[in-house]
């Protein structure tokens, strides 16, 4: 397959680890390979789709090198899901298959796999941000929206960059409010709860206060204020971008029509269908497949080209 | 010929009795080196929003502000924004981008400049400012310092023809701030790029700048050649704006009446000095302290996480009941942390932190806080309420006065704050703020209080007012511990200094000890006055030793 990369990002040797892979694609072909893993980690409900899903995307994220990003939240997505996952069987007691009774309350197969799959879906999808985030920098963000909707593309740009900056003020504040008294972490649960509002308080006026400064600094530099915009990084479509693209969408919609047909999303309720794969679903699953491959390829060819130093 | 002027300017924010800034007339010539100063709230800063158009604050304005002979409002906004640049003081907020390239470039992107020529702009200013190396870096990664070079290579690459700089230094560490006020002055006389300045840092601009402009209350004071401006302010005997003059020049008009040329530089001063002080063998007097430690570090070890080198290496500290002991060191030495281990908001990985021979991880919370209290470098961190009042009422209230309200009310007028007490927080100046703040640990009358760089931001006013209330509790025997990059601050009013260097105390002793034996980490009437009076660091000092010789005369 004649996968020509497209333009190096960044002129000069620079970051090598940043100017691989998918970094350079044109940033739309990128942006649109990873809305459509959205997409499929939101529709594809079936545990065996989802579960090569996450496989393939925790290759890709460490193909990109973000095995530490991922570590670092790993801890927190591990509570998120079994959160659900206790959470759905206990809360819902549809399906057949009652396996048992807790506090009087029928658990059920049926909703055992459910929360399962819900779990599963959700890691997806949180996953998908860690590596749409490592390749679709600000600055691709705002070629892509700047000219469509400048307002909107702003306050977006600000509210990502606004995320870690928010969790690095909340446990500023929290250290220094400890001190006086208003802990969130101690203390009787409607007190808690008032301290863990107060310091919520301070974190937005804060927040708010040095997003003003950060507009004010934006538009001193003229944003939106003139109407064509150009770019420093000259993106270009090239034909490996329109290859990949074709590709991409074939896959896609292959698994599209699968999903239309009923493979690719388990019927749960009242009774659960089979789990495995059906002779007739292999096509669609091999499409998700490709699609998956496609990136993974993408990245992994660039580490061939390149000795590991 | 003026590149911009203003011609009676007026202005007022909504809702605000009193005008900002009253018929000030002002012109500033090209290539230019001005500086603005003044107190906090006289209307600097507001003046240089005005003269950036996209920014200007809401409120009634009068008069007009005329650039290359059209007023603002006659320009394209297209030819301003290129024109006309501004740095601001927080170097945090205004970067937006995540990496330093796409951060430099998103001007040029705004205003559509086409690639090619973006490309020569950013290779040509990167290599002037030395950013080869923190190019594809993470915005996030960088040091103050850096932060703000990158905000104002980005306002660079406009290539604008006025810079405008609002207390671009307030939140940098001294050597960061000396670097930048120097590529500024390069930029000066390099390109002869126009250059307006607000800075309270004046012993460092002093002998760059062109021209000098005092503000009070929303007019100009004085203005001239920083010369005059001193010479001015020194006649006019106006004690406020007197603690805005440097120390040297200070040093010179209390000594000398002839006033032919006042020294701005160490290097002036030195020359001075020589001819006019006599040598002296230093006496060292020994400050006694109670020998019973208060609050005591032994063998602390703390890293913020495994992967990370340790920021404290066995550590052990000795403070004594009633010490007033300054923490001085480089970026990164570990001062905040430090502070925070023994305000117990951390607690360290190996060793102890004994507060009165209790270890602080055994004292009750409540207890310790009420012993101990911290102020946050930034004391917004602190407030969590909608006005001072409510802020200090509760404060009393949590610490168990009898009589809060009354106990609040001593307080207020103790330290002046009742022009404030009904505004939010967030309103108030910083130096105001520092103030509040400290009401509010006061009333939980602690034993010790550790504060995290009283004086960054602050205007030598306020700086002053913040001193005096130091040394007043110092007076009174509270245990005072700060974090200081100042060292003119440490020098003059802590009774020891401790040097914080590669994880441990490098050194420790009285500030005489201290700064009288350092060559570079020291104060500059130390490095002025070192070879006649080796023992002396301050200008009070000095004058009190010429008081003390001509009366024995």
């Amino acid at each position: 397959m004649a996968v020509h990369i497209g333009p190096r990002e960044r002129p000069g040797k620079g970051n090598q680890s940043v100017t691989r892979g998918l970094h350079g694609f044109h940033p739309f072909t990128s942006w649109l390979y990873f809305i459509g893993l959205f997409l499929l980690s939101m529709l594809l409900l079936h545990p065996i789709y989802l579960a090569t899903m996450l496989l393939g995307i925790v290759l890709l994220i460490s193909m990109q090198g973000q095995t530490s990003v991922l570590r670092s939240y790993a801890k927190s997505f591990l509570w998120i899901g079994l959160f659900i996952l206790i959470l759905n069987p206990l809360l819902s007691h549809r399906g057949q298959h009652i396996l048992f009774y807790l506090f009087d309350q029928p658990i059920t197969l049926e909703s055992i796999w459910y929360g399962i799959t819900m779990m599963l879906s959700l890691w997806c999808i949180l996953l998908v941000f860690i590596s749409y985030n490592h390749v679709i920098s600000a600055g691709k963000f705002l070629f892509l929206f700047c000219r469509l909707f400048p307002k909107t593309a702003l306050l977006c740009l600000m509210a990502v960059r606004f995320v870690p900056l928010l969790k690095r003020r909340l446990s500023e504040i929290h250290s220094v409010q400890k001190t006086r008294g208003i802990d969130p972490t101690d203390g009787p649960l409607w007190k808690r709860a008032r301290n863990g509002m107060l310091i919520l308080q301070v974190l937005l006026t804060m927040s708010l206060e040095e997003a003003i400064q950060t507009a004010d600094s934006m538009k001193a530099r003229g944003h939106g204020l003139f109407a064509e915009r150009s770019s420093y990084v000259p993106y270009r479509f090239r034909r490996a971008d329109y290859l990949f693209l074709t590709l991409m969408f074939l896959a896609f919609f292959c698994c599209v029509t699968g999903w239309i047909l009923g493979y690719g999303h388990l019927t749960f309720y009242p009774g659960l269908e089979g789990i495995a794969l059906t002779a007739s679903e292999i096509p669609y699953y091999a499409s998700l497949l490709l699609y998956l491959l496609l990136a993974i390829f993408i990245e992994g060819r660039e580490g061939i080209g390149h000795p590991r130093v | 010929m003026a590149i911009l002027e203003c011609k009676q300017l007026h202005f007022s924010y909504p809702e605000e009795p009193k005008e900002t800034l009253s018929e000030l007339s002002l012109s500033i010539q090209e290539g230019e080196f001005l500086v603005l100063a003044g107190p906090s709230g006289c209307g600097k800063s507001t003046l240089l929003q005005l003269l950036k158009k996209e920014i200007q604050p809401f409120g009634t304005r009068s008069g007009e502000i005329i650039y290359a002979g059209k007023t603002l409002e006659d320009h394209p906004p297209a030819q301003l924004t290129k024109d006309i640049g501004l740095v601001f003081q927080d170097p945090e907020n205004q970067i937006v981008m995540d990496e330093v390239l796409q951060e430099l470039v998103l001007g040029l992107e705004n205003m559509g400049v086409p690639m090619d020529e973006m490309r020569r702009r950013v290779a040509e200013l990167v290599h002037f400012f030395g950013l080869e190396p923190l190019l594809h870096a993470k915005t996030d990664i960088l040091s103050g310092g850096q932060k703000q070079l990158l905000n104002l290579a980005s306002v660079l690459l406009l290539r604008p023809r006025i810079l405008l700089l609002d207390e671009p230094t307030a939140q940098l560490d001294p050597i960061a701030a000396k670097e930048f006020i120097q590529i500024v002055y390069r930029l000066n006389q390099e390109f002869g790029l126009t250059i307006v300045l607000v800075e309270h840092r004046l012993e460092e601009v002093f002998p760059l700048a062109d021209r000098v402009i005092l503000m009070e209350q929303g007019r100009i004071h004085c203005e001239g050649s920083p010369r005059e401006v001193i010479e001015q302010v020194w006649k006019s005997g106006n004690q406020e704006l007197i603690t805005y003059l440097p120390s040297i020049p200070r040093l010179y008009l209390e000594l000398d009446p002839s006033k032919e040329h006042i020294p701005l530089t160490v290097k002036e001063c030195k020359a001075w000095v020589e001819q006019v002080l006599k040598p002296m063998d230093s006496d060292q007097e020994n400050v006694e302290c109670s020998s019973d430690g208060l609050l005591e570090i032994k063998e602390v070890f703390y890293q913020y996480s495994r992967q990370t080198p340790w920021v404290l290496e066995d550590l052990s500290l000795q403070i004594q009941q009633g010490d007033y002991l300054a923490i001085l060191g480089g970026n990164g030495a570990g001062k905040s942390t430090l502070l925070k281990l023994l305000g117990g908001l951390l607690s360290p990985q190996k060793g102890k932190v004994l507060l009165d021979k209790q270890n602080l991880k055994k004292l009750k919370k409540t207890e310790l806080y009420q012993k101990i209290g911290y102020l946050p470098q930034d004391p917004m961190l602190f407030f969590v309420r909608e006005t001072v009042e409510q802020e200090l009422i509760a404060s009393a209230e949590r610490s168990g006065q009898v009589d809060p309200m009354k106990a609040v009310d001593k307080l207020t007028s103790q330290l002046g704050l009742d022009n404030i007490l009904y505004r939010h927080p967030h309103d108030c100046s910083g130096g105001e703020r520092q103030k509040a703040a400290l009401a509010c640990l006061l009333l939980g009358q602690p034993e010790v209080l550790l504060l995290d760089e009283p004086t960054k931001g602050l205007d030598p006013v306020s700086k002053k007012q913040l001193a005096s209330l130091l040394q007043e509790l110092h007076v009174q025997g509270i245990t005072l511990v700060i974090v200081t990059h100042d060292v003119e601050f440490a020098a003059q009013y802590a009774s020891r200094c401790a040097l914080l260097f590669d994880g441990g105390i490098a050194s420790l002793g009285t500030p005489q000890e201290m700064f009288a034996g350092n060559v570079f980490y020291t104060t500059a009437i130390s490095r002025a006055v070192r070879n006649v009076l080796p023992s002396m660091i301050t200008c009070e000092e000095v004058l009190k030793h010429c008081r003390v010789v001509r009366s024995t005369l």
